[in-house]
């Protein structure tokens, strides 16, 4: 069968784009039209390596004229390539989404022949599902850069979700790995599309039928470990997307060495644990009400791999703990390590009806594992004697050394070793 | 102890609820017949449905507590536990001595039990929207068949009907053995039992095979995490899955 082995190629060729969340858009189903989208999104399967399955997530075509040194797809790269129709893109999607595999499309593609000739390509193909077989579930479709504004502009109305690819957060590493790539081409078009989106968002106030625009809004992605940028930069870069651009995710994806070049970065493992800090510091900024400068500087531009952002950002601001549970406000609650925003929401309901204690805190389903150090409940300490950074992150970590020491054994291999004997003996013995 | 019984129906147990009220007892326990236990040193009271009853309670909790509270309620329901029917009538009592503000009191353990099932019948209903996977059959009917922990079609149901609003499709629980049914119309849910052979339409088993090879491409080999992919996933469900 052809097609099998086109749709192996091209989603073998689309699996290191991370994103593939199908939330964000609330729209019910049309009698006649086949499909919905729910806001928070649905994931229909989970793949072998735990990631969630919620959009068929394919290349339109892997034939490239670019040849950028981090990307499997790249020019020079000898591998099978293939491209499919827009007929098949709309056949595969329907028939999966009618049997429940999927909640819709993502839709991305190498750039071929030019990025205009690629993004009318896309267009169409969406199109055809929109229009000819009236599906009304959630597409996500990639802009390709230097692609023109009008035809960004088009799609755009078929589409729930739109995104553009950073990659590489600076301009050295863009110049160092994809020198075809400027940053100027990526960054219009998200500049383009945001103007766009909040232009639709405000005629649907004042208009009763108006044309919707990406209403799930944008993300964009970064490679993690190809370059030599600092976690700070990459942060500052998300803040500043968020803010200025305000886009509804970052993605970071942990850099697969899929090819080697002189200028690629040559590591054992992908950065998996510096992948997972950088999502914990965006929830931080996005849900938490952080800033980027509170979690890192220039004196420390790097995450502790040990500890959470979180957790980090409260031992060196220590002297603002303990929190007594039953008084502080629901920001400084938020900012007690352990604490989400729906413990926090819990602890607030719950308190109103009376003092809580620490056994409260645990029916109440709240993770007291590193919260019992910077807590108070009633007046009454859980954690350890002393209040000062250095033993709680001691305590800290020793502790969870014993949960998931096989994790934290091959994450050592990579970095420079962060604890060091000496300190893991003292904190046995209780000494400093 | 006094122990109420009812028929094991949602009005069932709400005519046990408006009978405590009216004959002013307190039952120790409200248990539907097919939870019974032989015990010699408990009253039994058997309680016989009343749809006129049932509906007064009814009301009585969505006007007089809250429409959440009567949500919550029908999730415990649903959660199949024996104890389903004590649990419910112990969050209602409070419910209706300090009103629509009783979901925030979670520091009460009658609430907070209440709470933490409908959270793991919530889970498992997102799981399901996802999870149901629907054959072709040779009629044209898109048919699946799932093993939930909780009775959970009823609520699978809208959703579907929304989704695939010009398709004929069955949902069918295969450990309760009912099934939801659509007509492009409307949906029923009623006892369902395949004994005949299914057939497929041509072209299911392409598709199936397509998926599946999706499944495989588009993980990526240097992250693989069976642990991970477990725990979003729970093994339990892999049977009726096709990818797995």
């Amino acid at each position: 069968m052809e097609m099998l082995s086109k749709l192996k190629i091209l989603s073998d060729a689309a699996k290191y784009d991370v994103s593939c969340s199908s939330s964000g858009s609330n729209r019910k189903g049309k009698k006649g039209d086949l499909g919905s989208t729910s806001e928070c999104g649905i994931c229909h399967s989970w793949a072998d390596d735990g990631r969630c399955i919620s959009l068929l997530k394919i290349l339109f075509t892997n034939y490239c004229i670019y040849d950028c040194a981090y990307c499997i797809n790249r020019a020079s790269n000898d591998l099978p390539r293939a491209a499919f129709t827009p007929d098949e893109v709309a056949d595969l999607t329907i028939n999966f989404y009618k049997r429940n595999y999927i909640e819709g499309l993502f839709l991305s593609s190498a750039v071929y022949k030019s990025p205009n000739y690629t993004m009318e390509l896309l267009m169409n193909a969406v199109k055809k599902l929109r229009e000819e077989h009236r599906f009304n579930g959630y597409i996500h479709l990639k802009a390709i850069p230097g692609a023109d504004k009008a035809l960004i502009e088009k799609a755009g109305m078929y589409v729930d979700r739109m995104s553009v690819n950073i990659e590489l957060p600076s301009d050295e590493g863009l110049k160092l790995l994809a020198p075809q790539k400027n940053k100027n081409a990526i960054i219009k078009p998200m500049n383009f599309i945001n103007s766009r989106i909040h232009q639709a968002v405000e005629e649907r106030q004042k208009f009763r039928y108006s044309q919707s625009f990406v209403p799930a809004g944008q993300t964009t992605q970064l490679i993690v470990g190809a370059t030599k940028d600092s976690d700070l930069k990459i942060l500052r870069l998300s803040e500043a997307l968020y803010k200025g651009f305000r886009l509804k995710r970052v993605y970071y994806s942990a850099f697969i060495p899929v090819s080697k070049h002189p200028n690629l970065p040559v590591l054992a493992s992908p950065p998996l644990v510096r992948e997972n800090r950088l999502y914990q510091a965006d929830w931080l900024l996005r849900f938490y009400g952080y800033n980027a400068s509170e979690i890192l500087n220039d004196e420390k531009p790097d995450f502790d791999l040990a500890l959470d952002p979180k957790c980090d950002w409260a031992l060196r601001n220590i002297e603002l703990f303990p929190v007594e549970i039953n008084k502080a406000d629901y920001y400084l609650l938020l900012r007690v390590p352990g604490i989400g925003v729906r413990s926090a929401r819990r602890i607030i309901d719950a308190r109103k009806f009376g003092m809580l204690g620490f056994e409260n805190l645990k029916k109440l389903g709240i993770v007291l594992k590193r919260a019992r150090y910077f807590i108070t409940c009633g007046g009454k300490h859980y954690g350890i004697k002393s209040m000062d950074a250095p033993s709680i992150r001691n305590s800290i970590l020793f502790n969870s050394n014993n949960n998931s020491a096989g994790e934290q054994l091959s994450m050592f291999s990579v970095y420079p070793q962060l604890l060091t004997q000496k300190d893991i003996i003292s904190t046995i013995t209780g000494e400093l | 102890m006094l122990q109420y019984i009812y028929d094991g129906s949602f009005d069932g147990l709400l005519t046990a609820i408006y009978e405590a009220y009216y004959r002013r007892e307190v039952p120790d326990e409200i248990l539907s017949e097919d939870s019974l236990q032989q015990n010699f040193i408990v009253e039994k009271i058997h309680i016989e449905t009343n749809e006129e009853k049932a509906r007064k309670v009814y009301m009585s909790i969505k006007t007089k507590i809250s429409e959440h509270t009567l949500r919550n309620c029908f999730y415990v329901f649903i959660s199949e536990r024996p104890d389903r029917g004590t649990i419910i009538y112990r969050y209602l009592i409070l419910g209706w001595k300090i009103g629509k503000t009783i979901d925030q009191n979670l520091k009460n353990d009658s609430v907070l039990i209440v709470h933490k099932i409908r959270q793991k019948v919530s889970k498992e209903v997102h799981w399901m929207l996802g999870l149901v996977r629907f054959s072709q059959l040779k009629s044209g009917v898109f048919y699946s068949h799932i093993e939930p922990d909780n009775d959970i079609v009823g609520l699978l149901a809208p959703h579907f009907a929304e989704r695939l609003s010009d398709e004929y499709w069955i949902i069918h629980d295969v450990k309760r053995n009912i099934g939801v049914m659509y007509n492009k119309n409307e949906w029923i849910i009623r006892d369902l039992n395949i004994s005949e052979e299914i057939s497929f339409q041509d072209g299911e088993e392409d598709y199936q095979k397509l998926w599946k090879e999706y499944f495989k491409a588009i993980a990526i080999k240097n992250k693989i995490n069976p642990r991970l992919q477990k725990q979003y996933m729970p093994k339990r469900y892999w049977k009726h899955l096709i990818e797995k």
